[in-house]
Order: C-alpha cells, then structure tokens, then sequence
C-alpha cells in the first residue's frame, strides 16, 4: 500500500433517522501495518463506525478514506476484508460453498480457499453445513471469509464474541498471525485485556466520540493518580494508623487490601510506621493504573458520575 | 455484476427451497392442468352439464392447446410460486443479514443487484422451458392414451407462447424481489405479493372486472395485463362457459408487463443504492 494511512476519518458523523446521534465528528488516523483496537462500552458508536468504513451504512457528515479509497467503492472494497458484527452466511450452504460464493463475488478463484480454511483451523467441518458450526468456528469463517481476497485492510468487529477460553487464544493467536502478514488490523472490542494483548495503539470511543487515542502504556499514564496497595494484620489496626496517618478519604479497603491514595514515593515512611506500631505488613507496592480504570474513567456516562 | 450473477447461481443451484418450488408447480400443472382435467372430462361425473361435449372439452389437454392450457394454469399459481421464490431471494438476504457479507466483498450494490436479476432472469427462463417441455410430454402422453389426434401448435405460436409465458414468470419474480427489498422481511414480502395476488388481482379482478369505473383502474393491474396477452393464445374450440371479460389487448398487456418490469428493477435499484444496511 502506498498510503501510510490504512483508515482516515474526518468529523465522521452517523444520525439514524430516529435521532439517535451514533457516531459524532470521528476523527481517525490508524497506520499500515499496525493493529489498531477500537474499544468502547457497547452502544458507543463502534459497530457504526465500522459499517461506514465497510459502506454499509451512508454517514450523515464527514468523510472517510478505507485502503486509500472512499468506503464503499469497488477500489476500497477489493482491499478491505472485513467481519461486521455476528458473521452472517448462508445456513443452507457448507463452509467451503460459504467461501466459494464470497469468492465468486469478488470475481477470484477458488484456489486460497484450501489454504485458508486450513489457516483458520476449519479445513476438517469445511464440508458441514454452516447452521451446523459452533460460535467459534462461525466467527472462524468470518475472519477466513474477510482473508480470501488477501487483504490489505483487515476490520474485525468483536471477534472474540461468545467465544470459550479456548477459542479466544486461537482467535488472538490467529489475529497475531495475520499481523505478522504485514496487514493492517482494526480490531473493536469491548474487551480490555484482548485490546491489552493483541493491540499497537488503541482509540476509545464513548457517546460516539473519540474520547482517547494512543498506545497502551500512553492511556495507562493519562491518569495521574497513583495508589499503593498494602496489605497488613491486624487490618482493623492497621486501618486506624493509616487514617490517622493520611486521612480518611485516602484509605480504602477492599478485598482485605488497603488501596491508599498517595504518592508511591511514601511507601518506605508508610512501611516503617506500620512495622513500628506491631504490625505485620505482608504486602505493600505500587498499584499501576489498569487499562481498566482508565476505560472506565473515559467511558464514565454523566449519570453513572451522577 | 457477471462474478455476482455467477455467486448467485451458485446459492440459488444449491438452495432446496428453490427446487422445492418449482417441484410443486410443475406438479400442480401436470395434476391439476392435465391429469385431473383429463380424467374428469373421459368420465364426466353424474349431472355434468356444458354445453360442449366434454369429448370436445378434453381437447383442453391435448397437444394443439399447449399453449393456452399453460398460460391459463400459469396465471395464479406460476404466478405466487415466482413471487415466493423472487421475495426469498432477496428477503432472505436482510432475514440471515448475509447482505452486509455480500456488500463487503468487492462487486458494489448495483452489481450485487443486477446479478441478483440475471440471476432470477435465468431461473424464471428455465422454469418456463420446464413447464413448457412437461406440459409438451403430459399432453403428448395423454393424447396417445386418448388415442385421439392432435398435433403441436406451429413454431410460431410455441415462441410467442413461451415468450409471453417468460414475461409473466419473469415480472411475478421482479415483484417478489421489490418487495423483499422494499420489507427487509421474507415473511412481509411473500404475504404482501400473495395477498395482492388472491385479493386484489384473482377477487377484486374477477369480480369487479365489469363493474364501470373500476375496470379502468383493473386495467392497470399486472394479473389484468397478463390475461389480456394470455387471451391472444384461444383453444382450439369455443366454450361458452369459460368466456371471461378480457379488458385490455395482447399489446397493452405486453407493454404494461414490460413497464412494471422495469419499475421493479429501476426503483428497486435506487432502492437498494441509497438505503442503509444494517441501520
């Protein structure tokens, strides 16, 4: 691809007719060659999105370019492979027969399709009927049937959705092999640690915004807050010394574990304290912002706030 | 729109529903055109009364009136079984929401829905040569059973027949998948083309065809036209008991078969390129 540029939005917008603003002045900017993980509550605006990329859905404003080409056009289409939401096929028809009408669509031959049922381990079911597949081998399909034209692009919507344990560590290792191809991944998820795990960068989306963009570690270090975690017998002492030591509203505890609201730097005076005073500290660390905390900062609706 | 055309052979060629279809009309047109016509018309039942003999009505089945037997029997059934079967096709595509798989592989909407019609074209073809060729053999059995004789319509009047047998099956289609892309739904598509087809096309027709202001508006039904065209091909013998109104010409019928042809696929394609999917 000639363009540095997999995926570009400007001020994308989508107002259904009901009124229900979806997606709202989306900018976007995801790179060749990376795996970009578009994460959001559900409801946020990510399915939308990704069906205007894929030139399903019409946008209200703004505009778009997908594989250096507007969405929806034959241009885009032919280097994009996408799975948008549950992956849809004919019930009637096997796997193989599945693929071989999307590859008739696309007007190629059926040649990679041995190749890749075999890559996403569907090779022996290939020939059952596909309202005879299990969730996992569905989605499976999905990501074989947005491989076929090998594409540069790749849209993968929830891929991990109602899948077991198992399945969602073949789905990962599957997605970290098609990366290692050299191809664009957008990934939308409203699962933190699959973002965490598979992910180059990551954009939040919230209410239809873009609420925050960057790598990993660059969203976990948004929050300034720091908390030390400590653990310490007897905890109803323990509690009393720390309150009195930081205040009452920087000591919480949870789970038998006091989260305390302070600078990490105070953890060697806060641990000669507690030994001090007899008590027995058998934890005592920094906690470090969780992927986690910071989606649900991000995501935080104005009612949960209340 | 030639790679969507040749996807969809593939999903119609392995679809059961379809053969399904065509099975019960061709065993409709063969029991109900042919064999139980027949059999009634060989030993009238006690109080039969017309006022042709049924020697003279049994000809209906024999080979010299092929072509308005199959017309006259294609009316309504060839007629619901072409809407079911064009409705499921497009229907089904929102109903299963492959339609958003479709879309996201190269060929574009309009592609997509011309191939679709090619599609539906050739199957409306194929059912017309099918129904043609088992009511050619049903009667040539059944003459050869009679031990009468009859001979085959001229070429002439074999294609025109076929022809205007393709046209009807063929617009029937089209309006089964308009309706499917108009409802997103298989079950609103196929019980909105049927109702219409019984209630406003087979009652509302048959019994208003001659009542005054409203056979001008029954003149621009699809069912009126393709009686008029169907009225073109008469049998062999006149029977007095079977005289219906014909409210429009052979020509008018063509012409207006062929302009709703063209509606269902004109406004059903700006239909499909402008509405979401998926929304």
């Amino acid at each position: 691809m000639a363009q540095s540029l997999a995926v570009e939005t400007h001020g994308l917008t989508k107002r259904y007719r009901t009124g229900v603003l979806a997606v709202n002045d989306l900018n976007l900017a995801i790179q060749s060659g990376e795996v970009y993980g578009f994460l959001g509550p559900n409801g946020a605006g990510k399915t939308t999105t990704l069906r205007m990329l894929s030139g399903l859905l019409h946008p209200t404003a703004g505009s778009a370019t997908v594989a250096g080409a507007s969405p929806g056009s034959s241009a885009s289409l032919s280097r994009l492979g996408a799975m948008v939401e549950t992956p849809a096929f004919y019930p009637y028809l096997s796997g193989r027969d599945n693929l071989r009408v999307m590859a008739r669509y696309c007007g190629f031959s059926v040649n990679r399709i041995d190749a890749i049922l075999k890559q996403v381990d569907l090779a022996e079911r290939s020939r059952h009927k596909f309202k005879t597949y299990s969730t996992g081998m569905k989605q499976r399909l999905g990501v074989a049937a947005a491989l076929l034209k090998d594409p540069q692009l790749l849209i993968l919507d929830e891929p991990t959705s109602g899948l077991d344990p198992q399945g969602t560590v073949e789905m990962r290792a599957l997605i970290a092999e098609i990366k290692n191809e050299g191809r664009t991944v957008m990934l939308s998820s409203h699962l933190l640690n699959e973002v965490e795990l598979t992910c180059d960068r990551v954009g939040v989306i919230a209410r239809g915004r873009l609420v925050a963009e960057g790598t990993v570690d660059e969203l976990r270090s948004r929050s300034g807050t720091s908390t030390l975690l400590v653990r310490a017998t007897p905890a109803d002492r323990a509690q009393k010394l720390l309150e009195e030591l930081l205040g009452k509203d920087k000591v919480r505890l949870a789970s038998g574990q006091f989260h305390i609201s302070v600078d990490p730097s105070q953890a060697g005076s806060i641990n000669r304290r507690l030994v001090t005073d007899g008590l027995e500290v058998t934890e005592l660390r920094a906690s470090e912002q969780s992927l986690e905390d910071v989606f649900l900062q991000l995501t935080e609706t104005p009612e949960r706030k209340g | 729109m030639i790679a969507s055309f040749n996807a969809e052979r593939l999903k119609m060629r392995k679809r059961w529903a379809n053969w399904i279809l065509v099975g019960v009309l061709l065993v409709i047109l063969v029991l109900l055109g042919y064999v139980i016509t027949y059999v009634i018309f060989t030993n009238p039942p006690k109080g039969f009364r017309s006022e042709v003999p049924p020697s003279v009505l049994k000809k209906e089945v024999f080979p010299e009136n092929m072509v308005p037997n199959i017309l006259v029997g294609m009316e309504t059934i060839g007629a619901a079984i072409m809407i079911i079967m064009g409705g499921l096709s497009m229907a089904s595509e929102f109903g299963w929401t492959t339609i958003q798989t479709i879309l996201i592989q190269k060929p574009g909407r309009l592609a997509v829905l011309f191939g679709k019609l090619l599609a539906l074209a050739l199957t409306s073809l194929l059912v017309s040569i099918a129904v043609m060729a088992l009511a050619a053999l049903t009667s040539y059995i059944l003459v050869q059973i009679d031990g009468s004789s009859s001979s085959f319509p001229p070429a002439e009047a074999l294609l025109k027949g076929f022809g205007a047998l393709w046209l009807q099956l063929a617009v029937w289609t089209a309006f089964g998948m308009f309706l499917g892309l108009a409802f997103r739904s298989t079950a609103a598509a196929i019980g909105g083309g049927l109702t219409y087809l019984f209630v406003i096309e087979s009652l509302v027709g048959g019994l208003f065809r001659n009542t005054a202001g409203l056979k001008e508006v029954l003149k621009f039904l699809p069912g009126i036209n393709a009686n008029g065209i169907n009225a073109t091909f008469p049998y062999t013998y006149r029977n007095p008991n079977a005289v219906t109104t014909v409210l429009v010409s052979g020509t008018r019928g063509s012409i207006t078969l062929i302009t709703y042809l063209v509606f269902f696929v004109v406004v059903g394609a700006l239909i499909f390129r402008s509405r979401d999917v998926g929304a």
